[in-house]
């Protein structure tokens, strides 16, 4: 189906009038509350990037086979404001993540809430033990 | 009558008032300065007013005034201490407002990168909203106005996910939100911006999106009007210390609370202290407001650096968004046996 | 009156300057160029620049060429070029130019500035774009009008990245009449030119921006990267000021001018 470029253009530009880049829809549309998950699996990288921070994860299932999942986390330049680094989570770190699956069936997850296996929360967590954040 | 005791109290009472007005707000001191007290910002070495550095314009004052505040514009001292402190415990009330920093169900939560609610704050002028005077809320929008929206929403009505030119700008990449002008903050991150002075311009980036301004200040005109963009067309001068930047040229692709393309705006910096720059923006659209109106943000100075925020080169959002509503196209197709 | 010449000793000084002037090699007799001054006493280098050349398609000599899109003929054909590189080849490890080779047979669908990708260091330079200097004390920051691109160089105590980027970290410095920048810690996305030439994340740059005249700079960086060069090796051009009245970058966000090819795909298909 052909649209004239002029209309396409013209009937969108949508941007939310009240600023805030992290819309609700935005997570809405791209990730399934039907399918909430909890994945345990060892760090195969940290992709420090934006828009998104991607946790990539190895996930071993019951039948032995290993999946990689792909966990969504915010910016990483507010943790480097804070001192973390590449080197903050390294590969073979063991992390649990509470999120939903992506909307398209991928193996993408958003990290809603991600501990190591002792219970201490992602980031701000490791801060206590392991690394020596950069003072505010 | 003992006059001196008389004295001495009444010296003692004023005393009193004084350091109680000052009061121990600490870490948040009003940003403005005494009246007739201006303080002098530094200078470049090319005799500017030094507005360089990284700033932070990050707070849970809200856009427009509580409701039931009516045309109170500033707390007092007193109520502005009880605000700050009931932050630190954790409750931001309803006198704020988080935006996107509220808790979202299908988002990462914040925590973990960083934000902690306590540490948030409102606005150190005080304001009771972003937007000044009696009022303090949008004006309301002409009949054009609403007609205009309405009938853009109406054609994206059903094509929500057709394709990327229906979804929003911020999941292109090609404009997030807090990096947008004018500039509004949000309540977590992402509020950075850094500016530099050469000579006879500024430059004004913004962390988020990488989105960069230079402004020309020689007094030079605006590009012609049939050239429009995203950010409109901006050129600045100096009224004494303050720089004052006009914009116009904007698309109608970028409306601003549901304004159009003959949008007007004109910010305002003024280094009013060594670690604050007041920032005031009108906005003004005849074809969408009766009157211009305006806000007035402090922007606190912040430890950057600034880090590089690509967002194009590394965007999942919206391919993933498109492939999920072909997806649940496809079930659907099928469940109703196609 | 020219008795003063047949003084022994006036005559001989005479010749020895004779031929002291004649065996001075011409260079030193044209003092390098000094440029105007910015306020604070550095060469000012506050302008909106552009490199002249078709580096951008490839660093490499080469001759015209057809290009991918028959449709657009000439207007997209390859142009020639003497090319940028002192040497006049890159010099690739054995198994990166099997790569490169790859690269440049895909360069359509592999070329990061087709999809609107941050260019990278030194390429964000020779883009056939002009670019904007904007100098202070502490930092100078660099506007590319291609994707609303910017770098901001560090004038202060150099620091470290705490992780890698498309436009990589820099750290500058002047070395007389030349600003020094040091930069480090990019990604491997980036590309050199439209030819493949690439690098991985040991990627490490130094440029040098020399003022030659008033309104030209002279361009060159160092690029070494041992895990794709068996050397470092160098570039150099030179950059001209943009000097129409007004001359100001303009939006050209082309992110948007890359989506029907990232994801036209993706758009509901209608019976």
């Amino acid at each position: 189906m052909k649209i004239s470029l002029f209309v396409m253009i013209s009937s969108v530009g949508l941007l939310l009038a009240a600023g805030p880049a992290w819309a609700h829809h935005a997570f809405a549309a791209e990730f399934d509350q039907n399918k909430p998950l909890k994945l345990q699996g060892t760090v195969a990288k940290w992709e420090m990037t934006n828009p998104h921070s991607w946790i990539h994860i190895d996930v071993k299932k019951d039948d032995g086979s290993v999946v990689r999942w792909m966990i969504e986390g915010g910016s990483p330049n507010n943790l480097y404001r804070l001192g973390f680094t590449k080197e903050s989570l390294p590969p073979g770190t063991e992390i649990i993540v509470e999120g939903f699956q992506a909307k398209d069936k991928s193996t993408r997850a958003v990290g809603k809430n991600i501990t190591f296996t002792d219970g201490r929360t992602l980031f701000l967590g490791l801060s206590a033990t392991e690394s020596e954040p950069g003072k505010k | 009558m003992n006059y001196r005791l008389l004295a001495s109290t009444a010296l003692a009472a004023v005393v009193l008032v004084l350091l109680l007005a000052k009061g121990s707000v600490g870490q948040t001191a009003p940003a403005a300065a005494k009246p007739g007290k201006a303080w002098t910002p530094p200078r470049t070495p090319d005799g500017q007013p030094d507005l360089q550095g990284i700033w932070n314009n990050s707070t849970i004052t809200p856009l427009e005034r509580p409701k039931g505040l009516g045309a109170k514009e500033f707390y007092t001292e007193q109520e502005f201490v009880e605000l700050a402190k009931r932050v630190r415990q954790g409750d931001v009330g309803k006198e704020a407002d988080l935006g996107a920093a509220n808790p979202q169900a299908l988002r990462y939560d914040l925590s973990l990168y960083g934000f902690d609610v306590t540490k948030t704050s409102f606005a150190s002028n005080r304001r009771t909203s972003l937007i000044v005077g009696p009022e303090g809320v949008v004006p309301p929008m002409l009949p054009e106005a609403r007609k205009r929206n309405a009938d853009r929403a109406a054609k994206n009505k059903g094509h929500e996910f057709d394709s990327y030119e229906n979804r929003p700008l911020q999941e292109r990449c090609i404009l997030m939100g807090q990096e947008r002008i004018p500039m509004l903050p949000a309540a977590g991150e992402g509020n950075l911006l850094q500016i530099t002075q050469g000579q006879g311009w500024i430059g004004l980036l913004h962390e988020t999106n990488h989105d960069t301004r230079f402004i020309p200040t020689d007094g030079r005109p605006h590009i012609p009007q049939n050239i429009r963009q995203y950010q409109g067309d901006s050129v600045g001068h100096w009224e004494g210390n303050t720089l004052v930047i006009d914009t116009t040229n904007f698309t109608d692709l970028v409306p601003f609370r549901g304004s159009g393309e003959k949008l007007h705006l004109v910010e305002r910096f003024s280094r009013i202290a060594d670690d604050t720059i007041l920032y005031r923006f009108t906005v003004e659209d005849p074809t969408t407001w009766d009157r211009p109106w305006t806000v007035e943000i402090p922007m606190s100075q912040a430890k950057g650096p600034i880090y590089e925020w690509g967002c194009h080169e590394g965007n999942t959002m919206i391919s993933t968004i498109l492939r999920g509503a072909r997806v649940q196209e496809e079930e659907a197709a099928q469940k109703s046996g196609k | 009156m020219r008795d003063w010449l047949k003084e022994p000793r006036i005559a001989s000084l005479a010749v020895a300057a004779c031929l002291a002037l004649l065996m001075m090699p011409a260079a030193a007799q044209t003092p390098p160029y000094r440029a105007a001054r910015a306020a604070d006493g550095k060469p000012n280098l506050n302008g909106i620049w552009q490199a002249l050349n078709s580096a951008d398609w490839d660093l490499e000599g080469h001759a015209a060429a057809k290009g991918p899109v028959p449709s657009l003929g000439a207007v997209f054909a390859v142009p020639p070029a003497l090319g940028v590189v002192e040497g006049d080849v890159i010099p690739y490890l054995p198994v990166a130019a099997a790569k490169k080779k790859a690269n440049q047979a895909a360069w359509m669908q592999l070329d990061p500035e087709v999809k609107c990708y941050m260019p990278g260091v030194p390429r964000a330079t020779y883009l056939p774009y002009p670019f904007q200097i904007l100098q202070s004390q502490k930092n100078i920051m660099i506007s590319y009008e291609f994707g609303n691109t910017v770098r901001v160089i560090n004038m202060e105590a150099p620091t470290k990245a705490p992780g890698d980027s498309w436009m990589g970290w820099s750290n500058g410095r002047w070395e007389g009449e030349t600003l020094v920048v040091d930069v480090t810690s990019f990604n491997e996305d980036t590309w050199f030119d439209r030819a493949g030439n690439f690098h991985s994340d040991a990627l490490h740059v130094v440029e040098r921006y020399t003022p030659r005249s008033a309104d030209t700079l002279n361009y060159e960086a160092t690029i070494e990267d041992p895990k794709v060069f068996s050397l470092p090796w160098k570039i150099s051009m030179p950059l001209y000021r943009r000097v129409e009245k007004n001359a100001r970058l303009l939006e050209f966000r082309c992110a948007e001018f890359a989506e029907e090819l990232l994801y036209g795909d993706l758009r509901k298909k209608t019976k």
